[in-house]
């Protein structure tokens, strides 16, 4: 393009600074908005009318923040389990499976130490709580390690491992909740079995005390890439497996590491959803749901470069978008699933946009011809 | 026994053309791990038309040209801009998962329309796969196109100097590879399981993927790998078939998945690709640098 004496260029970029890449991250976020808009339009709704519902559900209203909050603690989990792989150059896009591994050891260890519904535990409430986020934290890392190991030790592309992953957690639980399964609910409607109200966890300012843990997460994880030997080897593995190995750094241990830590994570996610948020207490008829709403962490992990700081706003941001897309879909007529739609719209306007990460567009004098 | 086995043999023919669609943008050196994403839009938008056209072959078509078109958009993403093909793949599949979700929810349930007529239980796209199979195989081994396209997947450079036009070929080949990934997630919809739900290919595609490094990039043994996945995923939904009433129906639904890791871990060890595994297309994966 020639505007007077100047011309468009492309050049190549050889670093983003933080400041280009945020830039990037909102102009790709606000496109992606537009694009959803045309959603709206299309369902006779006026945008403009459609993002104020969402907005002020889910950022302004007593009911909506709440769930608000909670989802995106739980994007956010979702987020850096995913970023801990992506670092190593590993795609986890098993935080479903992981999660569902962590929710389905969380309520078997509630299940065994008789913390079901009407039941009066034996044992301490406090170590009822503190074994079954400790047995979430397990059962994610013990299905994050698979891929993990089977990447380091055989190679196996990871991407198709943790999606088979995804698909047993979910059968699994579903032979866990339904049909008689042992943690079926009472009402027998497909839902698990109840907490005991003794061993509700504690609250922090009224909310789940997950939410704290999880920002103390997102920053022990920052912490751990910006200062540590072990944050600068994974991060010297993804840039080239080879050199690491030259380096010292082993190329079994790296994929498992970083998948049973991403496990580990995950795992919490779906003990903060299921166990921790005040009101669920149970494996949810919809936990699909859930296991959905974890690819958005994906996007949060792209979105914000792999550095979980940054990746909170952005949880915050996409939980908002989802919990209030739902509140309004009912409330505006729109069709079910609007908070679908944009996660695949924002996923591929993202997507576009990684070129600018690489590439900058830049007016240049024209040469005078001769 | 033969009810069950034609049932597999329908079963195999969506993972046959799906992974046959994968092979050929993979040999052109394109990977495209967003197949699930297309084969959604292919199936959702395939029942969508036939249910309000009450035609099956324009719910075909609709397919074929949707998995086309959102192949381009894979192709433009990672020829024309030159980015990582599995960041793009990945886009593709969750835009695929995204939006199918939102469009295709008002037409939840069953498709209720007349059965393609079958032969002996067998659907006629069990044929259509077969020829494909062959199709495919002469195109890759016999012809100067499918020399072509295996040579922008091996060496792009060179064959760029040799005066194909690698651009052009590997942008015709994903296209290409769509629309066989868009008539399998029609074949899927209107004829194997002709229920829409949301997510209601609960990974075929991945599994598609995993088969085509299973495959080696062989028709022929892509196809009898189909059969294999297609059987077992049979298998799994009629447990009675092996033994009755030992494991939950859900525990039942597991085993296909556990399965694909097995084979897939078999065909990642040292023993299986030094064997093999020569037969990966070179340029797998990378962009092609202007010079």
């Amino acid at each position: 393009m020639r505007l007077g004496g100047y011309q468009l260029k492309l050049e190549k970029k050889i670093r983003v600074t933080a400041w280009e890449a945020t830039a990037i991250s909102l102009l790709a976020i606000l496109i992606g908005l537009a694009l959803v808009g045309l959603i709206f339009l299309q369902a006779k709704v006026n945008p403009l009318t459609g993002y104020k519902a969402i907005f002020s559900y889910a950022f302004a209203n007593k009911f909506g923040l709440p769930l608000t909050v909670n989802r995106s603690i739980f994007i956010l989990l979702c987020t850096c389990a995913f970023i801990l792989p992506m670092k190593a150059g590993l795609w986890n896009i098993g935080m479903a499976g992981q999660l569902y591994g962590g929710a389905l050891a969380a309520f078997g260890v509630a299940l065994a130490l008789g913390a079901k519904g009407s039941q009066t535990p034996t044992l301490a409430p406090g170590l009822i709580i503190t074994l079954m986020m400790l047995a979430a934290i397990l059962g994610g890392a013990v299905i994050g390690a698979i891929p993990g190991f089977l990447k380091g030790r055989f190679n196996t592309n990871e991407i198709v491992v943790t999606m088979m992953l995804n698909s047993i957690g979910f059968w699994l639980i579903a032979y866990g909740i339904k049909e008689g399964g042992p943690f079926m609910g009472g009402g027998g409607e497909g839902e698990g079995f109840k907490l005991a109200e003794s061993v509700f966890p504690p609250k922090v300012l009224g909310g789940a005390f997950t939410i704290p843990l999880a920002l103390g997460v997102a920053v022990l994880l920052y912490l751990m890439f910006a200062r540590t030997t072990l944050g600068y080897q994974i991060k010297a593995f993804g840039q080239s497996p080879s050199a690491a190995k030259y380096a010292g750094i082993s190329s079994q241990n790296v994929p498992l590491l970083v998948f049973i830590l991403g496990g580990m994570i995950a795992g919490l996610a779906g003990y903060h959803y299921f166990a921790a948020v005040p009101g669920v207490y149970k494996i949810p008829l919809n936990y699909g749901d859930f296991g959905d709403l974890s690819f958005y962490g994906i996007i949060c992990g792209l979105i914000s470069q792999g550095n979980p700081v940054t990746a909170v706003p952005f949880a915050l941001l996409f939980g908002g978008l989802t919990n209030g897309g739902r509140f309004v879909q009912g409330q505006l007529q729109l069709g079910y699933g609007i908070d679908y739609a944009l996660l695949g719209v924002l996923m591929i306007t993202l997507v576009a946009f990684q070129f600018f990460y690489r590439n900058t567009l830049v007016w240049k004098k024209m040469e005078r011809e001769p | 026994m033969w009810e069950f086995a034609a049932r597999s043999l329908n079963a195999s023919t969506v993972f046959a053309i799906a992974a046959l669609g994968e092979l050929i943008g993979q040999r052109a050196g394109v990977l495209n791990v967003g197949i699930e994403g297309v084969m959604l839009f292919g199936a959702t938008l395939g029942f969508i038309v036939a249910k309000t056209t009450g035609s099956y072959l324009l719910g075909c078509l609709a397919a074929i040209a949707i998995g086309g078109l959102i192949a381009a958009l894979h192709a433009y993403f990672s020829i024309t801009l030159g980015g990582d093909q599995v960041v793009n793949g990945m886009g593709i599949w969750i835009l695929g998962f995204g939006l199918t979700a939102y469009v295709g929810y008002p037409y939840t349930g069953p498709l209720n329309m007349e059965r393609i007529p079958d032969l002996a239980g067998l659907s006629p796209f069990f044929f259509v796969g077969v020829v494909l199979v062959v199709l495919i195989w002469w195109m890759f081994s016999k012809t100067s196109l499918g020399l072509r396209i295996r040579s922008a997947g091996e060496n792009p450079s060179v064959t760029e100097v040799s005066g194909i036009n690698v651009t052009r070929t590997r942008y015709l080949s994903v296209i290409a590879s769509g629309m066989l990934m868009g008539l399998a997630g029609a074949i899927y919809s209107l004829n194997y399981n002709p229920v829409w739900s949301v997510n209601f290919l609960l990974g075929w595609g991945f599994i598609a993927l995993a088969l085509v490094f299973f495959s080696m990039w062989n028709p022929f043994i892509l196809f009898g790998g189909s059969i294999l996945f297609g059987t077992l995923w049979q298998l799994s939904l009629n447990p009675q078939l092996v033994m009755e009433s030992v494991l939950s129906r859900y525990i039942w639904r597991t085993v296909p998945f556990v399965i694909t890791i097995a084979v897939l871990v078999l065909m990642s060890t040292r023993w299986f690709s030094s064997r093999w595994g020569a037969a990966k297309p070179e340029a797998l994966g990378l962009p092609r640098e202007e010079e």
